[in-house]
């Protein structure tokens, strides 16, 4: 089924509070997986693998522990595309600089989104290179290259200033995700809604006078 | 256009115009994008047709109205429905209504048509695609509509009284755009200059609905009274607008769009400088100001609530009134910058409804100089969403201190100060409102509370360098990243936050429902408790096939332009 993109970054903003992060991230992340949708990129289905293997952790497990050096987490465990790109983001002028490395990085596709952030910043066109291939944005359009990317699920990366190098892709303005990974986000989304009550129902919808008439 | 020179007043202090209680006392003006919309109709001399009305003698079936632009066609889908009373609820947990709608992009030929009939009578249970530029469904006034059906299938005219009373025959009770239940993206939309100015796609539906609703009226007459039944006169049908039931829906909707609040309140705002910067005034604009006071006088009279709190503001704004009418009696509003005076003296001497309303008022006669500011109303810029990591802690908190000043000096470990609680339901993925201390819901609450967040984050900020890039602090504590990015988004759209506690005991939701939907243009504001209210939109407006340059604009205020 074709989706607006509205719909997906509505649920997927919800979807990432309900995995346990906060609002802040989860209104970047909504916004990153609706760039991919828009790159014909299938950003429920990376959002929601994604999820999954967070699953049980924190914040503060799955964030870089400093911003100088090597981007790795406290334990060096997989590194959360979400809060690393969001710091990218933060941290784009670093880039001007030097690149960045980021250690088991998990699902590289989601960091491409803030690439595009920091790329806009810079005006200028990052890339991001790992084994399997490479992803570059001047901050609207993406170029992917190699062969297995798309699949990659870890991997270590650099980030630096360069130039487009692969296949440019064609943009879209619905997405189209598969069932399963609509299904996943909708269960983590749904950890963020109340139960109904026939209390709540009343009164927190504020009854009032009469509806009908 | 008037191209403006600089003014020499300045916009009014965010401070003041974003209180609720300002913000709850807001009225159309020229900017409201229902005016916006029949200008824009008007002036491009759209046409409109009815090319399907297929309903049965019960009042079941579909109709198709058309608008047709210089560019486009847009087509209001129309399906009625034979609806149990039982079932009648303007509640959204509703599951069926008298009428669904949808705004479909060009002309629907018969496979859309099919296709539509088996989504859009279901509303949220449906799913409709980007052909679909809004989905709407409205409910009958029980009050009026087996009334004015029986009257009218007899071949009499209904109590011109009793229908002004209720003002509708039909309320709508939500009207989705950008995106939802499957519809096109605003975003989609975007560039077509019809949509220049925010929800226009949705006004355009209520438009063309209100001309079904007066359509189905006659249709269900005559098909009870045959020869004998007679058509709504058109002095009567010219008072009823389209009724609207709006919950807290809409509240959550200011605060999680900052950036198009501080566009609409900024709007308005700047065309309230312009005018009160003009030292001079004609006698012409002077007269059609006075003419238009009186008129709008009729409004407030017809104005009805059972509210007790809007039947105070309601004894205010009427005592108001009287003070203006004295007050103009002995001025004649052309020298010595008289729009600037008016204002300062209605800051000193009336409610905020009544300021409101003069403020307003006073832009009416200045199409020219305005109304070019409906195109600055959309978020045009996606790029304030992205945080500035680069600002240093000691330049945040010096934001902080000024727009939330009075949020950190709120005692957030007061009960009363927090007492709500913003959550969505598991139903129908609705907004409510519930009390944090006496409900099982602080663990679902959304961030609908920016002045108690960004205190939040003032208080882990003390112990930060004051030069450290805000970067860092983030990287640390993500969980405030919403309220650092909504500090910087106001430090460059200073009407972007609602200057008050969106969650102590007292608040009232229903302020910032009024805001929204005054925005739009609605009047008749009649809150039904402390979270919804009922609104009209397009009251004495033009039906479409009437539309022109001459009434297309103050058909708002009663006795206008817009009655034959």
């Amino acid at each position: 089924m074709s989706y607006a993109l509205n719909e997906v970054e509505a649920l997927a903003k919800r979807a990432v509070r309900g995995a346990g992060m906060s609002w802040g991230t989860a209104e970047e992340a909504a916004k990153a997986t609706c760039w991919l949708c828009r790159n014909r990129i299938d950003g429920a289905g990376v959002l929601s693998a994604l999820l999954r293997q967070n699953a049980g952790k924190g914040e503060q497990d799955l964030r870089p522990v400093a911003t100088t050096g090597l981007w790795q987490t406290a334990d060096g465990g997989p590194l959360c595309p979400l809060l690393s790109g969001a710091t990218l983001s933060d941290c784009a002028v670093a880039l001007k600089d030097a690149p960045i490395t980021m250690r088991n990085l998990s699902f590289p596709l989601l960091l491409l989104p803030f690439l595009a952030s920091a790329a806009a910043q810079l005006g200028c066109t990052l890339t991001l290179e790992c084994d399997a291939g490479a992803g570059s944005t001047d901050g609207n359009e993406l170029a992917l290259s190699g062969e297995g990317f798309l699949q990659v699920k870890s991997a270590d990366v650099v980030i630096r200033i360069g130039d487009f190098s692969g296949k440019t892709l064609s943009q879209d303005s619905r997405a189209t995700p598969a069932p399963e990974a609509w299904d996943t986000l909708n269960t983590y989304a749904h950890k963020t809604y109340a139960p109904a009550t026939e209390a709540s129902r009343l009164a927190g919808a504020g009854a009032g006078l009469s509806d009908n008439d | 256009m008037e191209t403006p020179v600089q003014n020499s007043i300045p916009q009014r202090d965010p401070a003041l115009v974003m209180r609720l209680n300002r913000i709850g006392s807001m009225h159309q003006c020229r900017l409201s994008f229902m005016r916006v919309l029949t200008r824009r109709l008007a002036k491009e001399n759209w046409s409109f047709a009815r090319p399907v009305f297929d309903v049965d003698a019960k009042g079941v079936g579909h109709a198709v109205y058309t608008a047709t632009g210089p560019v486009r066609t847009y087509s209001l889908v129309a399906f009625a429905h034979d609806l149990p009373p039982e079932m009648r609820s303007d509640r959204v947990i509703a599951t069926a209504w008298d009428a669904t709608f949808t705004l479909f992009d060009g002309m629907p030929t018969a496979e859309d048509i099919e296709r539509l009939s088996k989504n859009v009578p279901y509303q949220e249970a449906g799913r409709v695609n980007e052909k679909s530029l809004s989905v709407s469904r409205a409910n009958r006034s029980v009050r009026l509509w087996e009334y004015m059906v029986d009257a009218l299938s007899k071949g009499e005219q209904p109590d011109a009284a009793k229908v002004a009373s209720v003002g509708y025959l039909m309320r709508t009770t939500a009207v989705y755009g950008s995106g939802k239940l499957g519809a096109a993206d605003h975003e989609t939309i975007a560039d077509r200059p019809e949509f220049d100015a925010p929800f226009q796609a949705e006004m355009l539906s209520v438009f063309l609905t209100r001309a079904f609703v007066r359509d189905m009226i006659n249709h269900l007459a005559h098909a009870r009274g045959g020869d004998q039944a007679t058509e709504l006169a058109p002095e009567i049908a010219h008072g009823l607008g389209i009724g609207n039931s709006t919950g807290l829906g809409m509240a959550p909707f200011l605060i999680n769009h900052p950036v198009l609040l501080n566009n609409w309140v900024a709007a308005r705002e700047e065309a309230i400088a312009r005018v009160r910067s003009l030292n001079t005034v004609t006698e012409a604009q002077a007269n059609l100001f006075r003419s238009l006071f009186a008129r709008v006088q009729v409004l407030v009279k017809a104005w009805r609530s059972e509210h007790p709190v809007q039947i105070k503001k309601l004894d205010a704004l009427k005592a108001d009134l009287d003070q203006i009418a004295s007050r103009l009696n002995n001025d004649d509003l052309t020298a010595d910058a008289p729009w600037d005076r008016l204002l300062n003296w209605t800051s000193e001497a009336l409610s905020e409804e009544g300021q409101e309303l003069i403020a307003s008022l006073i832009l009416e006669p200045y199409g020219d100089l305005v109304d070019n500011l409906s195109s600055a109303m959309s978020d045009h810029r996606p790029d304030a969403f992205r945080i500035l990591g680069s600002m240093s802690v000691a330049a945040l908190r010096d934001l902080m201190r000024g727009t939330y000043g009075w949020a950190l000096e709120t005692d957030w470990s007061a009960q009363e100060n927090c007492a709500r609680a913003w959550y969505v339901s598991e139903e129908k993925l609705e907004p409510r409102l519930g009390e944090r201390f006496e409900e099982p819901i602080a663990d679902y609450e959304q961030p609908l509370a920016p002045g108690r967040d960004v205190a939040r984050a003032f208080e882990n900020l003390k112990t930060w360098d004051a030069s450290t890039p805000i970067a860092e602090f983030l990287l640390k504590h993500p969980e405030h990243r919403h309220s650092i990015r909504r500090v910087q988004i106001n430090a460059c759209a200073p009407y972007s936050e609602i200057q008050d506690n969106t969650i102590c005991a007292d608040m009232m939701p229903i302020d910032m429902l009024r805001y929204k939907l005054a925005t739009f243009g609605a009047t008749h504001f009649d809150p039904r408790s402390d979270r919804w209210v009922r609104i009209c939109m397009f009251g004495n407006a033009p039906y479409p096939e009437e539309l022109t340059n001459e009434n297309a604009d103050f058909w708002v205020y009663p006795d206008g332009e817009g009655r034959t």
